[in-house]
């Protein structure tokens, strides 16, 4: 971490020398507030009240002729836990120091691929409590502490994403949302389990960061990307038997994406093969490697009317050792999950009103989840969003295990 | 007639400019008229930027903003071009960024660049006749529509104006069944475009208020459209109007979505 500050802050005094005066800021930044019901009572959570929250984004700016520095963060009273919550999305400094490379030193939000909310590549943080409880879809990214330098040539372009401390995705605790436990074998809450699930982290060491890279160019209309990741999981997958909690593997990943313009459309492919700790996929408390795969395609169907469809598949590598190694097979997922994703969005009076549905669908795991959801622009300051969160399926599945946080919910907010 | 790739609309972002000087003499050939308002209208210098501010007034008088610069760069003269558009206001649509690579041959390739989620997002080139951010303007006026889309006949020529009727030549894909352009004779500007439905009532009128010289180039610097079944319209008033800046092309690019370079967007 140290090396980072140091670079940041040398940078800083590079680029803002004491002569410049110019002390503007530019303010921005909304008041909202949100609240969100359980529609069936889950008998192991203390809440039928799954979010009631009035959160303040305060953003500033500040440029000067060589680089941006850019600051964003949420003060949000929670009325669930009583507590007032910072989270710091963006504090960054952004810079152009050569015609050839730009550079986002600090916390700040990175998203790349092609997937709509599948992510293969994209092993950048991601909030779940956040995408399931009804809050804004931005906040299903969740910010990272990283440099990002992005080099760019005729030839191709480069990303490159170093994280210092490794940053899981903020993931299912057994607060607000309960889970199923395979080793117990029925869904488990904070209450039920006597306190939040706290997964086991990866020491603080040099060798435990992030290393993210992406490789990119057009050909045409057609963008193309290789990507490669050296890390953990970002969900903590594994089991870590000395402290009988969840933990991290490690974990590289390599994968391809193509997007491009289809028939009045764009279409798109990705995959990824993510290599896992565990080589001969025998040990249960580890992950096995997953060969990871997605096609979409979206399309205008009417003015202001467009549907997208996309075919994604998660095939666990070893899958018969895993089984035979596995003290619970019943409850270990199988082999291939495949996952159907559909996204309807109408929008009506202007473009004020936007009504959507985002479906996912697993034809085999037998489980969905429906994000139906109607937003209202009332005036340029002023929006209104209702919708629900429906999720369905067996216990044992990933979104029936959610199947009583099943919610709807309601939100307004006032930009400034 | 010569199929002409090009495209013709109302001038819209304030890029209108004069092609050629008319000459003393009407002329008569419409597909030459119309060639040269689509210059006109489209093609000013290399490439432009301007400052754009659009009102929106609904039917009951209720009015939303929308703040962006643009910027515009012509790959080729009379062809393929860039744009991009950087908001400013409203606050919810502050720093997104629309690219446009259009192309005279071919669908639009498209982006929208979320800044809350860090994602570049592609939007299919789909039915241009949509509604730009809310605007009574559409997509197509903004990027023009292909000249060769349509048939053209020259209704009238006034003291001032040529009067240019055009009637798709496919019937599908759009609301109206013809539409008319009144084109300055001596700037070749279009001032005034109607559009015309089944029942032969005009519903939809785009109208350029104000005409000012910039660089010598006679620029639409205020236009209307306006809903007349509904009775809505916006006003977009355009300023810091400039030509032959020298945009380079890798502007046009993703690089600039992440990072918008504070050289070409100066108010940033």
């Amino acid at each position: 971490m140290a090396w980072f500050v140091a670079a940041a802050a040398a940078a800083a005094a590079a680029v803002s020398p004491a002569a410049s005066q110019d002390l503007s800021v530019e303010i921005h930044g909304f008041a909202e507030f949100g609240a969100a019901a359980r529609v069936r009572h889950d008998p192991i959570q203390p809440d039928d009240i799954l979010m009631s929250e009035a959160r303040f984004r305060l953003e500033l700016a500040h440029f000067t002729d060589r680089a941006e520095f850019a600051f964003k963060s949420d003060f949000t009273a929670d009325g669930l836990t009583d507590a007032v919550e910072v989270d710091v999305r963006q504090a960054a400094i952004i810079l152009t120091p050569a015609s050839w490379l730009d550079v986002e030193a600090g916390r700040q939000i990175l998203t790349w691929g092609t997937g709509d909310l599948l992510f293969l590549n994209d092993l950048f943080p991601k909030d779940f409590v956040s995408f399931f409880v009804g809050r804004d879809d931005e906040y299903l990214k969740a910010p990272a502490t990283a440099a990002r330098l992005t080099f760019y040539s005729s030839l191709v372009n480069l990303d490159f994403v170093a994280t210092p401390v490794f940053e899981p995705d903020r993931s299912i605790t057994g607060e607000r949302l309960s889970f199923f436990d395979p080793g117990t074998g029925s869904l488990e809450s904070a209450t039920s389990m006597g306190g939040p699930l706290t997964p086991s982290s990866p020491a603080r060491e040099l060798g435990n960061g992030e290393l993210a890279t992406r490789l990119f160019r057009r050909v045409g209309g057609y963008e193309l990307a290789l990507y490669g990741y050296r890390g953990f999981t970002k969900q903590p997958l594994a089991f870590d038997p000395v402290a009988d909690m969840p933990a991290y593997s490690g974990l590289n990943s390599y994968g391809a994406s193509v997007r491009g313009s289809f028939a009045g459309g764009i279409a798109h492919a990705e995959t990824a093969l993510y290599d896992g700790e565990d080589d001969a996929g025998d040990d249960p408390n580890i992950p096995n490697s997953q060969f990871r795969g997605l096609v979409g395609y979206e399309r205008e169907l009417a003015p202001d009317f467009t549907g997208g469809l996309q075919y994604y598949a998660e095939h666990i590598l070893d899958h018969k050792r895993l089984l035979t190694a596995s003290p619970n097979p019943m409850f270990e997922p199988s082999e291939t999950r495949h996952l159907i994703t559909t996204r309807l969005t109408y929008r009506l009076l202007r473009q004020t009103l936007t009504a959507s549905l985002f479906a996912f669908v697993s034809p085999n795991d037998e489980d969905a989840h429906l994000r139906p959801s109607l937003s209202y622009v009332w005036s340029d300051a002023l929006t209104v969003a209702a919708g629900a969160n429906v999720m369905m399926g067996g216990d044992a599945t990933f979104f029936g295990q959610f199947e009583r946080s099943s919610n709807v919910y309601l939100r307004a907010r006032y930009s400034f | 007639m010569k199929r002409t790739l090009t495209r013709l609309g109302p001038a819209f972002f304030g890029l209108a400019v004069l092609g050629a000087h008319a000459g003393a003499q009407d002329l008569t050939d419409v597909d030459e008229i119309i060639a040269r308002a689509n210059a006109a209208a489209y093609y000013a210098g290399e490439d432009g930027r301007a400052h754009v501010r659009m009102t929106i007034t609904d039917a009951s008088e209720r009015s939303r903003v929308r703040e962006f610069t643009i910027l515009r760069r012509d790959v080729d003269e009379g062809g393929d071009q860039d744009y991009a558009v950087l908001f400013s206001r409203p606050a919810d649509l502050r720093n997104t960024l629309f690219l446009v690579n259009k192309h005279v041959e071919g669908d639009d390739d498209r982006w929208l660049y979320l800044p809350s989620l860090d994602l570049v997002r592609r939007i299919s080139a789909g039915d241009k006749r949509t509604s730009f951010v809310g605007s009574h303007f559409l997509y197509e006026d903004v990027s023009g529509r292909r000249i060769a889309e349509d048939r053209h006949e020259l209704l009238e020529t006034t003291a001032t104006h040529y009067v240019v009727k055009n009637t798709p030549l496919d019937s599908d894909g759009q609301e109206f069944e013809w539409w008319t352009v009144r084109i300055d004779k001596k700037t070749f500007v279009p001032t005034t475009m109607e559009y015309v439905d089944d029942t032969g009532e005009v519903y939809r009128r785009i109208e350029a208020l104000e005409v000012q010289n910039v660089d010598g180039i006679p620029t639409v610097t205020t236009m209307r459209a306006s809903d007349l079944r509904s009775g809505g319209n916006t006003v977009s008033e355009f300023t810091d109007i400039e030509y032959g800046l020298g945009i380079p092309a890798d502007v046009f690019t993703e690089r600039t979505m992440r990072n918008p370079p504070r050289r070409w967007f100066p108010g940033r």
